[in-house]
């Protein structure tokens, strides 16, 4: 876990050591303060200079795999992000399989994509 | 026809281009530096998790 924002490190560290809420901070706290990288993700408000709220999930090959932007005023949910990265663990493991909605966890059911599976979800699912 | 958005963020399943960063690292209560490079090295799974500003609220 990595958090942006346009501020320096500088900041970083005063935020940090001021606010109590922060004190067990363990993630690292990046520094964008030209904007490129929130560029990159599309989360750049040009019109503030600062960056939407994106969550991006990328997998230990480079790879994009979730993304999700909220706007100024709605908070993130973390148990959501969790169960989303562990999904995505989940199916880097067994890449045949497919977490539907309600999946929370590895004892939870998967599906496996076939023909079979063609209109029977609800089967499979009870 | 819509206009195409080319923002990384739209395009899921792409491979991200790598990029580094200047961090605070409260561990260590020290500056540090990360890469794409270094985390695909380590083998990590990363979470970006961009937020408008220090000192705000939500």
């Amino acid at each position: 876990m990595i958090t942006v924002s346009t501020d320096t490190k500088f900041v970083h560290l005063a935020w940090q050591r001021e606010e109590k809420l922060l004190k067990d901070v363990k993630y690292p706290m990046g520094s964008d303060p030209t904007g490129q990288l929130a560029r990159m993700f599309g989360v750049y408000d040009e019109s503030t200079g600062l960056a939407l709220r994106g969550t991006f999930i990328i997998s230990p090959d480079g790879k994009l795999l979730n993304a999700e932007v909220n706007y100024y005023n709605l908070g993130r949910n973390i148990d959501e992000l969790l169960r989303k990265l562990k999904a995505n663990i989940h199916l880097t493991k067994k890449p045949n399989e497919a977490c539907p909605a309600k999946w929370q966890d590895k004892d939870d059911k998967t599906l496996k994509p076939s023909a079979k599976l063609v209109g029977r979800v609800y089967e499979a699912l009870k | 026809m819509s206009e195409v958005c080319e923002c990384l963020g739209c395009n899921v399943g792409a491979n991200v281009p790598d990029f580094k960063l200047e961090t605070f690292e409260p561990t260590k209560g020290d500056f540090g530096e990360i890469s794409l490079e270094t985390l695909k090295k380590n083998k990590k799974w990363t979470i970006l998790f961009f937020y408008p500003a220090d000192f705000t609220f939500v």
